[in-house]
């Protein structure tokens, strides 16, 4: 274990009343925040798009499920991998329990990723996860809404060529978790994406990308923020099935 | 709300990114102040009631060496835990596999009888470990219970003084009323319990406690909350704020 202070309970008080006030001020700024997102411009989205799903082909409107409010997070799972990233796995881990209470406050919750519709539903299946998942292969979607990138903007993008040049030990390992090349790999966008329907009118209102240590994280990295260690770096993203497995091997 | 274009929506956009990676940053500072919290040990035995029987704070951790306690309403005199207290715990109950094997045991501790606890997890189809606390001084001495004379004469919650509940323990509408019809007590019976978060550190045999959040230092575990705060319309509780909140099977 980590060296650490030792203290006795008046030194913890005297430290923690002063964290107090910085987290106390952060939620402040946070609420600002909240506000100034509610500012943004609704910009009303104008092309058809439609997507493959359990119960056939839906709109984008269709989607809402008769909620005026859309949520979705957006899974990194493209076309070519076998399964989605572990990370993106671990932060949908959560959603089922958020589910009810949202969909009680005229939010539809989903997610999306760019694999067809069948890769999908088996791996919704495999994780045990109730959420609509949602696929986007073969629509424009992905790209109009920078979910997705294409084959030449992977070419053109300097700092993912520098990226594919020399990848580093833990993005090798990521490629060989979700089982395609690296370069296939990093065409998805990992974001919370949402959408407004009002009076038969989509709009989109919100958009959000990794990296974001706070929102595009899985939630137990938030519980992780109040143990004594913190996030750990010696640890990497396994899905919820695969840790008996590695302690296994270890 | 507003209608824009595209390009009106990016520029405001990339403003608000500035100042949420901004605010990132600092919920970065933050976390590595926590860490620097001196870690103060824990002298006094506490035994809990567990469903393996009864159970010290360091048997607690499970065999990892970090363990985080939700400190979850759910009193002596209440006939069913704390609505939003359960929201919080539908949370967390999905993660806790991650946290495991991330050296991390996380449970939920309340004053209830066990069995009282047993039947609502059963309920509520949780599968996290949840201990009851009734036969000690645990929850008082991490600021989470209020004997009745700390009820009338004052006591600290939050790391604040307040000088007493009394008024809020008469009232008949807002809140507390509401959450003490939901949890079958009364509002003085409701108001016993607070909720919270404490992490401790168990090296070389002693246990420390190393860090406790309160009221809304511990919004951060409703996770819907953040959600809500991408959504178009925000929290849209109205003002005051309405308790929406219920159990996940009372929904209408």
């Amino acid at each position: 274990m980590t060296e650490h202070k030792v203290g006795t309970r008046e030194e913890w008080q005297a430290a923690r009343n002063e964290l107090l006030e910085k987290e106390n001020e952060l939620a402040e700024r946070s609420e600002e925040l909240a506000k100034q997102r509610l500012e943004l411009p609704w910009v009303p989205v104008e092309k058809e798009y439609t997507f493959e799903t359990d119960e056939g082909q839906k709109t984008l409107a269709e989607l809402f499920d008769g909620r005026s409010q859309l949520l979705a997070y957006n899974i990194m799972f493209g076309p070519s991998y076998e399964a989605a990233c572990p990370g993106c796995s671990n932060l949908a881990d959560h959603l089922d329990s958020a589910l009810v209470h949202l969909n009680n406050r005229d939010i539809t919750l989903l997610c999306f990723s760019r694999a067809p519709n069948e890769k999908l539903q088996a791996y919704k299946q495999r994780m045990g996860w109730q959420f609509p998942y949602i696929s986007t292969n073969g629509s424009d979607f992905p790209f109009d809404f920078e979910l997705a990138i294409t084959d030449e903007q992977v070419a053109e993008s300097e700092e993912l060529q520098t990226t594919l040049n020399e990848p580093p030990d833990w993005l090798q390992n990521w490629a060989k978790q979700v089982g395609t090349e690296l370069e296939n790999g990093l065409r998805e966008n990992p974001s919370w994406i949402a959408f407004a329907l009002e009076d038969g009118v989509v709009y989109h209102t919100y958009m959000r990308s990794a990296p974001d240590r706070d929102f595009v994280v899985p939630y137990y990295q938030q519980l992780l923020d109040r143990t004594p260690l913190g996030r750990r770096d010696e640890f990497f993203a396994l899905r919820k099935d695969e840790y008996e497995r590695a302690g296994a091997a270890r | 709300m507003k209608v824009g274009t595209r390009e009106e929506w990016l520029a405001a956009r990339k403003d608000l990114l500035e100042r949420e990676k901004e605010l990132t940053r600092r919920s970065d500072e933050l976390v590595r102040e926590r860490q620097e919290l001196p870690w103060v040990p824990v002298e006094k035995e506490y035994t809990f009631e567990s469903e393996e029987g009864e159970k010290t704070l360091a048997e607690l951790f499970d065999g990892r060496s970090q363990l985080v306690v939700y400190h979850f309403m759910f009193g002596p005199e209440y006939a069913a835990g704390c609505p939003t207290c359960s929201a919080i715990a539908d949370t967390f109950d999905g993660v806790t596999v991650h946290l495991a094997n991330h050296d991390v045991t996380l449970l939920a501790c309340s004053r209830a009888p066990l069995e009282k606890l047993r039947a609502y997890k059963r309920r509520m189809g949780w599968q996290f470990p949840w201990v009851s606390s009734s036969a000690g001084d645990f929850n008082f001495d991490f600021g989470v219970s209020f004997t009745e004379e700390q009820q009338q004469g004052g006591a600290d919650y939050n790391f604040q003084h307040f000088p007493t509940m009394a008024p809020l323990l008469e009232a008949e509408t807002g809140p507390i009323a509401e959450q003490a019809v939901a949890t079958g007590t009364t509002p003085a019976g409701y108001m016993q319990e607070a909720h919270g978060l404490s992490a401790f550190a168990l090296d070389d045999g002693t246990v420390y406690h190393t860090y406790s959040t309160y009221a809304r230092g511990a919004e951060f575990l409703m996770h819907f909350y953040p959600i809500l705060d991408r959504a178009p319309k925000g929290r849209n509780e109205g003002d005051p704020p309405e308790l929406w909140i219920r159990r996940h099977d009372e929904y209408a």
